[in-house]
């Protein structure tokens, strides 16, 4: 790693630490700015971390889009997963399914992962990362369309996520076509 | 008199330095704090000096110095000296437990200058407890050695036992007078029942600690101890200070007629029984702690009569005793130093080669067969004087006495016989003149206490001034008088039974001192009746302990109840109609945790309980305690989860049906009775509360906006640092018993983080069991996790946080690099011992606590500091708040210490069989 990638990354966690120090606060006065300032450095000094290798990009609109669609099945989850629990009958059935990510990276992985967490129903039951498999516990899944129906939904999630933050490698490797897996 | 005990004490805590820089000589040295008191008391007739202690109990360091008390001095400072300049010859130079030796010894010299000088009776005890405790570190000088162990322990327990009876003595007499002070209440004692059973309480103490009948048996094997310090605590200093307490209480107890019962009776027993077991030793240092066994029974019986004659007799003999036993002490401690042994059926030929040590050895025995012109004879003269009145009760003691003291003839002359007599030449070098010139000096003492008997009687003689009894004098010649006859039928009995035993006690076999078997058969009982105990309270069972605990919190508290407490007549159900709905969740969630059958459900239904409590407490309006609670509840889970590892899934078979329903029956029970004593005690409240004034408090007098914060770490600092101290020993308890060797103990220390992993973490190493998304996120949050808990810290003297939440969050934040990437993890994340962080944050909020003091301040009171900085603006500073980062710390390391005991040492633990394999 450059000495400047270095810098850059120092730079993002001071900034980014300082600004949740004066959320914190909810005031922005120059006591809370040098404070803050001086106790993200304490903090990164005492407590160091390998840096974070972030080679992707924030693109706003994608951004927008991944939010509206994640609040949209946030909902809409929640509803289903309520009838579930009190509708009559027996117990819904359940799946356990494989979906290999397109983008095998660790912060991709992850962050699927915790996406298809919140959202009811869905649960991250074990993250391959050699492989970049995640394996989803799915509630309310009958027959194999639903299973594939299951995997479409992870799979488009993921997408949504690479859009708004990935990179252009990770972007092309969204395209079946470019990148056959 | 302070100065000299100061300077004791001094002397005593240099003791060990000086011993390392000085070696031996170090000791003449020290003998001067000694030597300073010697030469005060033969400068000074009387004293007293008042100095304020512990007002709050009435106590005062009262010293009070009259002619008895300055015999005393002279006796403790004198020998002590001797004996102290005599050790720096007798020890090898290069004696490891020289340091200690002469630290002991000089504490226990100025502890029995404090004993014979303390006017207060409690000070007295003090002073009385510290000798106890002393001479149990100097009897077993040589912890190496078991006889040395058990006769330290034996003396320890028989004396402190006499001196805990004294102590209630001294209580009810104190009460009974209405003062502790006993140059206060000696002139006019109430009598009554109450004092008859303090005089016999206390002689209980005095009897045990001069080794009087029936406790006879601690003394002669006390000799385990180094000669110079028997000839010291064994001879002169200890044990004399029972018969110190006898004859300082006997002028004011003489009216009870129990005080000189018991006093008479016993000392005539143990004067006999060490005069007949004294001729049956082989041992020299056995046979003159028999003999001094023997003459403490005399001195107490005499001293413990109460007429003058008798009451200056005592104190000649006081005098008397000190001088020549020491030197008799001495004396065996240079024969066993030169030859090697004590045993006298293998001395012989001593006196021959050693002339100047045997006339020391004979001038100090003769003293005490009582011949004259010695201070012994003195002595007896006036002891025989004393009861001489014709009185049939009077000549019976007579008759005891001189039977004794014709054994003690007879042991003085088997104690010369056996030390220098014999044909026999020996072998050995004469000690130096430094060894020898100690003893001498004390033997000639006696001698010339002997001589200038008129000038001891004019010292001694204001002790016994206000006794009834005829005006005696100590002389060394009275004329031809029925003591000088006695003396004479004495000797001359003594010679005869000395030529009689001579022959029979070669052959007597060796036996423990009388006494030691039902000591021993005691001390088994007492072993026995604690074994006895331990396995019928202590039965290993958590159920049966809880249950004991709750049951008697059922009881005392129902009973409390039920007897008479004030009920509440109003009743509100609630404040909103949201608490009812919250009760009931934590309810269901308790009943279901008692039903659960796997332990992780449990684990989490009472979690869920802990939630449902933090929102009551939102509801209430405290978001504090909510939050507090909120972090507590999930540091504790994953703790239990922690545990949880190590146990079974689901908890064991049930219990049988009937006692099921006892564990319910006591849960209900618990429950119920918890929920009244809430309900009640709510209610109950009588006085307006203090802490009305609270919020104004904190903000005029704590600087800040949070109250229950500054509750914590101003108005109530004090319960806080009591918590914390709570929180360090358990976190330290927790610890010990998790590492269960002590070499395990060190590996808290972290090992180095080894190399490079998923690079998300600094030692993760993407192992199938470790998570990759929880190294990801545990990347992506700590160290906000950690700002946000420097933010409770700093935010909570104005709003919801301080310390110990900020620690419980930056505890947390541990915990989950532990989760995320095991114990390696964790000690790159922490790389410290978690002591050494409970250290710290301890020494934090105690030093900011007593950061005060050089400002005025009391301990723990706060400051508030406000700066105007240029650009940065106004800056509010509490000083309370370093109190608060040392809650901080302490929480930290509590946690840590945690995570390295259930965590990473289990894991250890864990994994120890496959490594093994």
């Amino acid at each position: 790693m450059t000495p400047r990638l270095r810098r850059r990354n120092r730079i993002v966690a001071v900034a980014g630490l300082v600004a949740v120090w004066l959320l914190l606060w909810g005031s922005f006065t120059p006591l809370t700015l040098a404070g803050g300032i001086v106790l993200a450095l304490v903090v990164l000094a005492v407590f160091p971390l390998p840096p974070v290798t972030f080679a992707g990009r924030l693109r706003p609109w994608p951004i927008a889009v991944f939010t509206a669609l994640f609040l949209r099945d946030l909902l809409l989850a929640s509803a289903q997963i309520a009838w579930l629990a009190i509708r009559p009958g027996p117990p819904p059935r359940s799946a356990i399914i494989a979906v290999p990510l397109r983008v095998g990276s660790d912060l991709n992985l992850t962050l699927t992962a915790e996406a298809v967490s919140l959202i009811p129903g869905s649960l991250i039951v074990e993250a391959d990362r050699r492989t970049g498999t995640l394996y989803v516990h799915v509630l309310g899944v009958t027959g194999p369309a639903g299973v594939e129906r299951a995997r479409a939904g992870v799979l488009d999630l993921e997408a949504r996520i690479v859009r708004a933050i990935g990179s252009a490698a990770e972007l092309a490797a969204l395209d079946p076509e470019g990148a056959p897996r | 008199m302070l100065v000299l005990l100061a300077v004791h004490a001094l002397a005593a805590v240099l003791a060990p330095s000086l011993v390392r820089a000085l070696g031996r000589r170090a000791l003449y040295l020290l003998a001067l704090a000694p030597a300073a008191a010697l030469g005060w008391a033969l400068t000074t007739a009387t004293a007293t000096e008042t100095h304020p202690w512990v007002p709050q109990l009435g106590l005062e360091v009262a010293l009070h110095m009259g002619a008895l008390g300055r015999l005393m001095v002279v006796l403790v400072g004198g020998v002590g000296a001797l004996v102290l300049a005599y050790s720096a010859r007798y020890f090898a130079p290069d004696d490891a437990g020289l340091g200690r030796f002469a630290a002991l010894f000089v504490a226990f010299a100025g502890a029995m200058l404090g004993l014979v000088v303390a006017d207060d009776l409690l000070l007295l005890y003090v002073f009385w407890e510290l000798t106890t405790v002393l001479s149990y570190l100097l009897i077993g000088h040589d912890a190496a050695r078991r006889a040395g162990r058990r006769a330290a322990l034996q003396a320890l327990l028989v004396t402190t036992f006499g001196g805990l009876a004294m102590l209630v003595g001294f209580i009810v007499l104190g009460e009974h007078a209405g003062s502790y002070r006993w140059s206060v209440i000696a002139g006019d004692l109430p009598s009554g029942p109450l004092l008859t059973v303090a005089a016999v309480l206390i002689l209980l103490g005095a009897l045990s600690k001069s080794a009087l009948v029936p406790f006879q048996f601690w003394l002669p094997a006390a000799m385990a101890a180094p000669t110079p310090v028997s000839a010291y605590l064994h001879a002169a200093a200890m044990v004399k200070a029972g018969v110190f307490l006898v004859a300082l209480l006997t002028p004011a107890f003489a009216v009870s007629a129990v005080w000189q019962a018991v006093a008479v009776t016993a000392g005539l027993a143990t004067l006999l029984y060490g005069g007949w077991r004294a001729l049956r030793e082989h041992d020299l240092k056995l046979l003159l702690a028999y003999g001094t066994v023997s003459q403490l029974g005399l001195l107490v019986a005499v001293l413990g009569t109460g007429t003058r004659t008798a009451a200056l007799a005592g104190a000649a003999m006081v005098l008397a005793h000190a001088l020549f036993k020491s030197a008799l002490f001495l004396v065996v401690g240079v024969v066993d130093h030169v030859t090697g042994t004590r045993d006298l059926r293998e001395l012989s030929g001593l006196g021959r080669r050693m002339p100047a040590l045997a006339a020391v050895g004979v001038l100090a025995a003769a003293s005490m067969a009582g011949l004259p012109p010695l201070a012994g004879f003195v002595g007896k003269e006036a002891v025989f004087a004393a009861f001489a009145t014709g009185a049939p009760l009077d000549t019976a003691v007579l008759a005891g006495l001189v039977a004794g003291s014709a054994l003690t003839v007879a042991y003085s002359a088997r104690f010369v016989w056996g030390a220098f007599g014999g044909a026999k030449p020996s072998e050995a070098l004469p000690p130096g003149p430094a060894l020898l010139a100690p003893a001498a000096l004390l033997a000639a003492a006696g001698l010339a206490a002997g001589l200038a008997a008129p000038v001891v009687d004019g010292l001694l003689a204001p002790y016994a001034a206000g006794l009834p009894g005829p005006g005696y004098h100590l002389a060394l010649w009275h004329g031809l008088s029925v003591p000088l006859g006695l003396s004479a039928v004495a000797v001359t009995a003594g010679a005869a039974v000395f030529a009689a035993t001579r022959r029979r006690s070669r052959d007597a076999a060796e036996r423990p001192p009388a006494g030691t078997a039902a000591y021993d058969r005691l001390m088994h009982g007492v072993d026995r009746l604690a074994v006895e105990l331990t396995g019928a309270t202590q039965r290993g069972s958590l159920p049966f302990y809880l249950g004991v605990i709750l049951l008697v919190m059922v009881v005392l508290a129902g009973v409390a109840l039920l007897a008479g407490a004030p009920w509440p007549v109003a009743l509100r159900p609630w404040d909103t109609p949201l608490q009812a709905v919250v009760g009931a969740v934590v309810a269901v969630a308790a009943i279901g945790a008692a039903r659960a059958h796997r332990r992780l459900t449990a684990m989490i239904l009472v979690g869920v309980a802990g939630y449902a409590v933090a929102v009551l407490f939102i509801l209430h309006g405290a978001p504090d305690l909510a939050l507090t609670q909120a972090l507590v509840e999930t540091a504790t889970i994953v703790m239990f989860v922690l545990v949880l590892r190590r146990l079974p899934a689901t908890f064991s078979e049930r219990p049988l049906r009937g006692s099921r329903l006892v564990r319910v029956a006591i849960g209900v029970a618990v429950g119920a009775v918890a929920a009244a004593m809430a309900y009640v005690a709510a209610a109950g409240r009588q006085a307006r509360p203090v802490s009305l004034g609270f919020p104004d408090l904190a903000v005029s007098y704590g600087g800040g906006d949070n109250v229950v914060n500054v509750i914590l770490v101003d108005i109530r600092a004090w319960d806080t640092m009591g918590e914390i101290s709570v929180l360090v020993v358990a976190a330290t308890g927790v610890a010990s018993l998790i590492f269960r060797r002590s070499a395990d103990l060190r590996q808290r220390a972290p090992a180095p983080p080894p190399g490079p992993g998923t690079g998300w973490l600094r030692t993760a190493t993407g192992a199938a069991q470790q998570s990759i998304v929880l190294q990801v996120v545990t990347r992506l949050i700590f160290h906000v996790i950690v700002l946000f808990s420097l933010y409770l810290l700093f935010s909570g003297h104005d709003a919801p946080g301080g310390g110990f939440a900020g620690g419980l969050v930056a505890a947390l934040a541990l915990a989950v690099r532990y989760l995320a990437g095991g114990r390696d993890e964790l000690n790159a994340a922490a790389p410290v011992d978690a002591g050494k962080v409970l250290g710290t944050g301890l020494f934090v909020s105690v030093g900011t606590g007593l950061a005060a003091l050089p400002f005025g301040g009391q301990i723990l009171q706060s400051a508030i500091v406000d700066l105007h900085l240029p650009v940065l603006g106004h800056v509010h500073l509490v000083t309370s708040t370093f109190f608060d980062i040392g809650v901080y710390l302490i929480v930290v390391g509590l946690v840590l210490d945690i995570l390295r005991s259930l965590g990473a040492e289990m894991d250890r633990q864990m994994s120890e069989p496959e490594e093994a394999a």
